[in-house]
C-alpha cells in the first residue's frame, strides 16, 4: 500500500524524536536550571568545520561568545577561542529514564565555552537541553490528560447514546454544566491548597490531571452522537434481536465506531493539553521555575519584546509544529484501518 | 413544542446548578478582593473590614448565595467589589461587542470549514488534502496567544489593520457609512483571528465525519448508480454526516467564547475578556459569576439550538 | 531645609515656592522642568491598563482611576512631581501655629468649579466631612488619623479654613495632596441621602461632575474609553497669561495588556506610555527615531522589592514544619548570609536589562530627599555568606548541602505573585544564588489574592518576596510597615510588642520622626531606620526598577517624573506641537 510507507517512516521518526526526550539527559548537554548569567538571550551557536585562517578541522568546533558591554543582549562572535565540541563527554549528573545515574552526555564543549544549539533564554540557560527536559513533562501531562479525558468521555458517551432516556439527559445536562463551569477557579484553588513543599513537577501534573478530569464533557459529546446513529444501524439491531447482551453489544459492533472519533479527538487533544499551559501560565497556573516545559518554553514567546527581537525562541514552537503534525498523520492512518468496521 | 419546551426547563434547571457551583468554587479560591488591597500599605485592615461589612464579603455562603438570588430576579447581578456598581450594567454593553465578534466569526469559521472538509474529504490522500491537514497540524500547535501576537504585529508592521480597539478615536465625527467602515476595519484583525482558531477543529471533524460517510455502502451504492460526485457530496452525504457536526455546532460557541476572551484582551476588543480578566484575577466575585453565567447562556443556547436542529434532520431521534 | 523653616514661623507662600524652585535647580542638576509656552488646542491620547472602577476620589484605590481623577480634580497643597516638596494650589497660602499643630490655610478666591459654580470654604468643609466620614470610609481616611486621633476642619470665613491636629505631623503639608476638593453644591444630597457611595461612578452622566482640576469628563463608553475634555474655569495660568490648559482633549484608551499598549504606542494610536519593562524599552528604543518618538530613562523609581522571611508568632496556628525553620530565619546572620549570597547586580542585568538599582534598604536612589548614600548594597560574596552561616552553626554535608545544627537539611520555599514577571524571575535568580550555600529553595508562584491570604491571613509561607511603591517621598507613608504595630508590618505582622531590641529601635525611631518637624533631625532618625534596616534585614532589599517612559515628539513641555502619574502630573501644560 502506497501510504503504509510514509506511515512506518512517520512513525519512526516519532518514537525516534520521543527516544530522545526520554532520555534527555543524555543528549542535553546541560542541566535544565544551569543559569550562564553572563549570556542572556544569546543566539544559537553556530557549529564551525573551518577556522578563520580557512583551515579545515574534522572535529568540529564553535567560538566563544564576546557580550557587548553597552547593550544588552548582543553578542559578537570571538573567533580568538575555539571549542572543539567532544562527544561522550562527562558533564552534569542525571538519571537515565529515572532511575541510572549517569555522567555521560551525547556532546559537549569545555567550559568556559557554551554550546547552545537553540541560543538561550533570559536566565542564560540552554534551550536546547531545556527543550528535551520540557518534552518529559509535556508529554507525560498530554498523554494523561488525554487519556483521562477520553476515557471518561467514552465512559459516559456511550452510556448516554446507547441507555437514552433518562440517563442520556442526565449525562448530558451534566456535561453542559461541566462545560460551563470557571473551572479556572478549582484549579487555583488545588494551587493554592497544596503544600508549598510538593515538587514543581508534581504540583503541575496535578493540575493537569484536574483537567483532563474536567474534559470529558466534549468527548463524552460526540461519543454519544457516534453511538446514537451505530444503535440504530441494522446489524445493531438484528444482534440485539439475536438475543446479544447490552455489553457484547456495545463492545462488539458500538464502540469500534467510536474509534476513529477516540482517536480522532486523542490527537487533538494531546497538542491542546500541552499548549493549554500558555493560557494557564498567562494566568500563574503554568509550571514553577526552573523547571521547563513546552508549554512554558511556548509562553515566554507571548511577550512582544521576545517575539519582536529574539528569533531563536521560536524554535520549540517550529520543532513541535511537524511533531504534532506527526500525530495527526498517525491518527489519520489509524482512522483509515478502523473505519472499515466489520459487518 | 413540548420537546423544547422540556430543553428550556432543563437549561434553566442547569444554570441554577452553575450558578450554585461556581459560588462554591470561588468560595474554595484562597484569599478574596479585599485580602488583596489589605497588601496597599496605605489601606488599613480596618478600613478593609468596613468594607467586606459594607459589601456583606464576610457573611456566610449561603446567606451571600441568596442575596445573589434577589438580585439576579432583579436583573443587577449583584454588586461589582471593583466598580462599585451593579454588574448587570457592566455586562451589557460588553456582551454586545462579544456576541457581534464571537456570532460572526462563528458563521465565517462554518463557512470556511464545510466546504473545505467536504473537499478535502473527497480528496482524501491527495495533495489538498495532505495541504489542509498540514495547515490545520500547524495552526493547532500554535498557541493562540501566539497566533493573535502575530496577527497584532502583523497590523502593526503592514498598517493594513488598526492595531486594537473597536473604533477610531475620531470615531463621534464620522458619519454613519464611516461608522460602520470603521468597525469593520477594527473588527476584520480579532474576527479573523478567532475563525483561524475555531478552522481546525471544525475542518477535521468535518472532514472525518465525511471519509466515514463516504465509506457506507450507500454510497458506495449511490457511487455505483452513477450520481455525480458533486451531487452525491452534497446531496447524499452531507446530510448523512451531519449529525456530529450539528452536535459539534453547539460546542464549538465554547471554543469561541473561551478564545475571544484572549483576543478580546490582546486586541482590546471592548468586550467581556478583558472585564473578566480582571475581575479574576482580582477576585471580583459578582462580576465573575455574571460573565460565566451570561456565557452559559450562550453555551446552552448553542446546545439547544444544536439540539433543535438534531430533532429536526434526524427522524430517528425524533421517534424517541 | 524647608521643613526647618517652617517650624515655629510663619512662612509666605510665595517665598517658599523662590525657595522649592532654587532646591530644585540645584538637585536635578540643570534640568529644570520645560515651561514652554504652549499653543492651545489639540488632542492627547494615553493608554490605561484596565478601565478605572470609579471617578470618586472617596474611593479610588487602583491606579486607573487615580489617573482619571487627578487630571480632574485639585487639592489645596500639591506636591510637585518633579521637586518631590509642596506648593500652593488651591489654597494660595498658609501659616502654621508655632506648636505646630494648627494650619490656617488661605484660599485662592475667584476659581470655580468646572461647572462655572465659585469654590469656597464651604467645599474644603464639605470634602473633610466626607473623607473623615466613618461610615464612608474611604481608603484615605487613615491618612486623616494621627496617632488615633482625627484631624478636625473648621470654617473661619469663605476663604479661610483651618485644620487642627491632635498632634505635630511632620508630614502635615504633603496630606492635603491626594484629598481632591468636592463640589459641595453636587454631592451634599447624595451625602444626606447616605448614597454618596454611589455618586460619581464611572458610568454618572457627565453633567453630575464638577472638580477644580484642568479636565472634566465628556463621554465614557464602557470597554473603550474615557474622553476629558478642558476645563473652561480652570484657574491656572501660563506665564503670558493664557488660561490652562492647553489640550482640548484627554483620551484614555482602555488597553488591557502591557505588550499591547506598546503596540498601539508604536502603531501610533497613542501619544504617551509609561509603566512599561525594560525589554520593552530596548524594542521602542530601536525605533525611536523612525517612528518620531522618544524614550526617558528616569532612574530609579520609589518601587523596592524585597525579600523576607515569615517572622511572624506561629502559636495557635499548627504550622510546625514552618515554626521549626524560624529559628534559621531569626537568626541574623543566617539572613546577613541570604542577602550576601544574593548577586544584585546580576538581579539588575537580567531581570532590568540594568535598568534598574540594586538596594541596600528600603529608600530608593529616585527619593533624593531621604536616601541615606553612606549605605550601600551587600556585595555578592558566597565566601563570606559560608562563613556566616558557619559562625551560626550550619554546616555541609559530603553532596555540598547545608544543614543545621541539628543535621536538619536547610530547605524552604519563596512565595512571590505570578502577577509580577520580574519578581518571579529575581526569585528564579535567587533560587539559584542560594543553591551555591547548598540550601534547597523552591519557588513558588501563585496569584496574588492567594499570596496575599498566605502573608496576611493564614501565615503558611516560609520566604516571599515582594515589592512596595510609595506614593510619596516622605517618610511618613511608612508608618505602616516599620513600626511593629503597622499594618504592613509584613515580617510579624500583629506584633504587640517589639520582640527585638532593633525592632524596638524602630519603633521609637519611626514614632519620633513623626513629630519631628526639622528636616536635618528628621533625616537623622530616618538614616537610622535605614541603616537598621540594612544590617538586621528584616526585609531583604534587592531592586528598584526605573521609571521608564516614551512620548511622541510632537507632544510639549514632557516632563515625567518618578512620582505618580509619572507622565500626566503635569497635564495642565502638556500641549500637542
Amino acid at each position: 500500500m502506497k501510504g503504509s510507507r510514509t506511515f512506518w517512516t512517520v512513525l519512526i521518526l516519532l518514537a525516534a524524536f520521543h527516544a530522545v526526550v526520554l532520555f534527555a539527559g543524555f543528549f542535553a548537554p546541560y542541566g535544565y536550571s544551569r543559569q550562564n548569567r553572563d549570556f542572556p538571550y544569546a543566539p544559537p551557536t553556530r557549529i564551525h568545520f573551518v577556522d578563520s585562517h580557512g583551515h579545515f578541522h574534522l572535529r568540529p568546533f564553535i567560538y566563544g561568545w564576546q557580550a557587548s558591554s553597552d547593550s544588552y543582549g548582543a553578542y559578537a562572535v570571538d573567533s580568538s577561542e575555539t571549542y572543539p565540541i567532544h562527544f561522550f563527554v562527562g558533564g552534569a549528573r542525571y538519571e537515565i529514564a529515572g532511575l541510572i545515574p549517569s555522567r555521560t552526555h551525547l556532546f559537549g564543549v569545555t567550559a568556559p565555552g557554551q554550546i547552545s544549539l537553540m541560543g538561550t533564554d533570559g536566565y542564560g540557560r540552554d534551550q536546547f537541553s531545556r527543550f528535551l527536559y520540557g518534552g518529559q513533562i509535556s508529554l507525560a501531562a498530554g498523554l494523561i490528560a488525554a487519556a483521562l479525558s477520553l476515557l471518561l468521555g467514552l465512559a459516559i458517551g456511550s452510556l448516554a447514546g446507547f441507555y437514552g432516556g433518562w440517563l442520556d439527559n442526565a449525562l448530558m445536562r451534566g456535561g453542559d454544566l461541566f462545560m460551563a463551569l470557571p473551572w479556572l477557579y478549582l484549579l487555583f484553588a488545588v494551587r493554592a491548597a497544596m503544600p508549598l513543599h510538593i515538587a514543581q513537577g508534581q504540583v503541575f501534573l496535578l493540575i493537569v490531571v484536574v483537567i483532563g478530569l474536567i474534559g470529558w464533557a466534549r468527548p463524552a459529546r460526540l461519543i454519544r452522537g457516534v453511538v446514537l446513529s451505530a444503535k440504530e444501524r441494522n446489524f445493531v439491531i438484528a444482534a440485539r434481536g439475536f438475543g446479544a447482551s447490552d455489553f457484547y453489544l456495545l463492545r462488539r459492533h458500538i464502540l469500534p465506531h467510536t474509534y476513529s472519533i477516540l482517536l480522532t479527538q486523542m490527537t487533538l487533544l494531546i497538542p491542546q493539553y500541552i499548549l493549554a499551559e500558555v493560557t494557564l501560565s498567562f494566568l500563574g497556573l503554568g509550571i514553577g521555575q526552573p523547571l521547563p516545559s513546552w508549554g512554558s518554553l511556548l509562553s515566554g514567546l507571548q511577550q512582544y519584546y521576545v517575539l519582536a527581537s529574539y528569533w531563536w525562541m521560536f524554535l520549540p514552537a517550529i520543532i513541535l509544529i511537524p511533531v504534532f503534525l506527526g500525530y495527526s498523520r498517525i491518527a489519520d492512518a489509524l482512522q483509515e484501518r478502523f473505519a472499515v468496521v466489520p459487518l | 413544542m413540548k420537546f423544547l419546551a422540556r430543553r428550556l426547563l432543563y437549561s434553566l434547571a442547569i444554570l441554577l446548578a452553575i450558578s450554585f457551583l461556581s459560588f462554591l468554587m470561588l468560595q474554595w479560591a484562597p484569599g478574596d478582593y479585599f485580602e488583596a488591597m489589605r497588601m496597599n500599605p496605605r489601606v488599613s485592615a480596618q478600613t478593609v473590614e468596613v468594607l467586606r461589612a459594607q459589601y456583606g464579603a464576610n457573611r456566610t455562603f449561603a446567606a451571600r448565595y441568596v442575596t445573589w438570588m434577589g438580585s439576579l430576579a432583579r436583573g443587577d447581578l449583584g454588586v461589582s467589589f471593583a466598580y462599585g456598581t451593579p454588574v448587570g450594567p457592566l455586562l451589557w454593553p460588553r456582551a454586545r461587542n462579544t456576541l457581534l465578534l464571537t456570532g460572526s466569526s462563528m458563521i465565517l469559521s462554518w463557512l470556511m470549514a464545510v466546504p473545505l472538509g467536504i473537499w478535502s474529504a473527497a480528496r482524501k490522500g491527495a495533495l489538498l488534502d495532505r495541504f489542509f491537514s498540514f495547515a490545520t497540524s500547524t495552526v493547532l500547535a500554535v498557541p493562540d496567544l501566539l497566533l493573535f501576537l502575530l496577527l497584532l504585529l502583523l497590523a502593526v508592521r503592514t498598517g493594513w489593520f488598526p492595531a486594537g480597539g473597536m473604533v477610531s478615536s475620531n470615531f463621534d465625527d464620522l458619519s454613519f457609512w464611516q461608522k460602520a467602515g470603521d468597525v469593520a476595519i477594527h473588527f476584520a484583525l480579532p474576527a479573523l483571528g478567532l475563525a483561524v482558531v475555531a478552522l481546525p477543529l471544525l475542518l477535521r471533524h468535518v472532514r472525518a465525519a465525511m471519509i466515514e460517510v463516504l465509506n457506507a455502502p450507500f454510497i458506495r451504492a449511490a457511487r455505483g448508480h452513477g450520481i455525480p460526485p458533486w451531487r452525491l457530496l452534497w446531496r447524499y452525504a452531507l446530510p448523512a454526516a451531519s449529525n456530529p457536526l450539528i452536535s459539534l455546532l453547539g460546542l464549538s460557541i465554547a471554543t469561541m467564547l473561551s478564545a475571544s476572551l484572549i483576543v478580546e484582551v490582546i486586541l482590546s476588543w471592548p468586550g467581556l475578556g478583558p472585564l473578566m480578566i480582571q475581575a479574576i484575577l482580582a477576585r471580583d466575585v459578582n462580576v465573575v459569576i455574571g460573565v460565566v453565567m451570561l456565557s452559559s447562556v450562550f453555551l446552552l443556547a448553542g446546545n439547544l439550538i444544536a439540539d433543535v436542529l438534531l430533532f429536526a434532520s434526524d427522524p430517528r431521534i425524533r421517534v424517541e | 531645609m524647608r521643613l526647618s523653616r517652617l517650624s515655629g514661623s510663619i512662612v509666605a507662600a510665595c517665598l517658599l515656592f523662590a525657595a522649592i524652585a532654587a532646591a530644585t535647580l540645584a538637585q536635578s542638576a540643570g534640568k529644570a522642568t520645560p515651561n514652554e509656552l504652549g499653543t492651545p488646542g489639540g488632542t492627547l491620547t494615553i493608554a490605561l491598563r484596565s478601565e478605572p472602577k470609579t471617578l470618586n476620589p472617596a474611593f479610588a484605590a487602583d491606579q486607573s482611576s487615580q489617573d482619571v481623577i487627578y487630571c480632574m480634580n485639585a487639592d489645596l497643597i500639591h506636591i510637585n512631581r518633579e521637586s518631590q516638596r509642596t506648593e500652593p494650589d488651591l489654597a494660595e497660602s498658609w501659616t502654621v501655629s508655632r506648636d505646630g499643630k494648627i494650619y490656617t490655610l488661605h484660599l485662592r478666591r475667584g476659581v470655580r468649579f468646572s461647572d462655572g459654580q465659585p469654590f469656597t470654604a464651604d467645599d474644603v468643609i464639605f470634602s473633610f466631612r466626607v473623607y473623615l466620614d466613618a461610615k464612608i470610609d474611604s481608603p484615605q481616611r487613615d491618612l486623616l488619623i494621627i496617632g488615633g486621633k482625627p484631624i478636625s476642619v473648621e470654617k473661619i470665613d469663605a476663604y479661610t479654613v483651618r485644620f487642627i491636629l491632635p498632634q505635630r505631623y511632620a508630614a502635615a503639608e504633603r496630606l492635603f495632596d491626594g484629598f481632591p476638593i468636592l463640589p459641595r453644591h453636587l454631592l451634599q444630597n447624595a451625602y444626606a441621602e447616605s448614597s454618596f457611595s454611589k455618586a460619581w461612578a464611572v458610568s454618572a452622566s457627565p453633567s453630575q461632575f464638577a472638580g477644580l482640576g484642568p479636565f472634566r469628563l465628556a463621554e465614557y463608553v464602557p470597554g473603550q474609553r474615557i474622553v476629558l475634555e478642558r476645563n473652561p474655569y480652570y484657574w491656572k495660568r501660563d506665564a503670558a497669561g493664557k488660561q490652562l490648559p492647553y489640550l482640548d482633549k484627554l483620551v484614555f484608551l482602555f488597553v488591557p495588556s502591557e505588550d499591547a499598549q506598546v503596540i498601539r504606542f508604536l502603531s501610533g494610536d497613542t501619544d504617551v506610555l509609561d509603566r512599561f519593562s525594560s525589554e520593552n524599552y530596548s524594542v521602542l528604543k530601536a525605533r525611536e527615531s523612525a517612528k518620531r518618538f522618544h524614550m526617558d530613562d528616569l532612574g530609579a523609581s520609589l518601587e523596592y522589592n524585597f525579600l523576607f522571611f515569615n517572622l511572624n508568632d506561629l502559636a495557635g496556628k499548627n504550622l510546625p514544619q514552618i515554626a521549626a525553620k524560624q529559628a534559621w530565619f531569626a537568626d541574623v546572620r543566617f539572613r546577613q548570609a541570604v542577602s550576601s549570597a544574593i548577586d544584585r547586580a546580576a538581579i539588575v542585568r537580567l531581570v532590568y536589562q540594568g535598568r534598574a538599582s540594586a538596594l541596600a534598604a528600603q529608600v530608593t536612589p529616585g527619593n533624593k530627599l531621604w536616601l541615606d548614600p553612606a549605605i550601600k548594597p551587600a556585595s555578592h560574596s558566597v565566601q563570606h555568606a559560608r562563613d556566616l552561616l558557619k559562625a551560626a552553626g550550619f554546616s555541609w554535608r559530603a553532596d555540598g548541602s547545608l544543614v543545621d545544627r541539628g543535621g536538619g537539611p536547610v530547605e524552604f520555599s519563596i512565595l512571590t505573585s505570578s502577577s509580577n514577571a520580574q519578581r518571579a524571575k529575581i526569585a528564579t535568580l535567587i533560587q539559584s544564588d542560594l543553591s551555591a550555600l547548598g540550601m534547597n529553595v523552591h519557588v513558588v508562584t501563585l496569584d496574588f489574592s492567594a499570596m496575599a491570604d498566605r502573608l496576611l491571613n493564614s501565615f503558611d509561607y516560609e520566604a516571599a518576596i515582594m515589592g512596595l511603591a510609595d506614593g510619596d517621598a516622605d517618610p511618613n507613608t511608612e508608618m505602616n510597615i516599620w513600626p511593629s504595630s503597622g499594618g504592613m508590618h509584613i515580617w510579624h505582622l500583629n506584633e504587640q510588642r517589639a520582640v527585638t531590641p532593633w525592632e524596638a529601635e524602630l519603633d521609637r525611631l519611626m514614632n519620633q520622626q513623626l513629630v519631628t518637624l526639622d528636616y536635618p533631625k528628621r533625616r537623622q532618625l530616618y538614616d537610622r531606620v535605614q541603616q537598621i534596616v540594612a544590617n538586621q534585614l528584616p526585609i531583604i532589599c534587592l531592586a528598584s526598577p526605573d521609571v521608564l517612559v516614551a512620548a511622541k515628539d510632537r507632544v510639549g513641555n514632557f516632563s515625567p517624573a518618578i512620582l505618580e502619574p509619572y507622565v500626566l502630573w503635569n497635564v495642565d501644560r502638556l500641549y500637542v506641537r
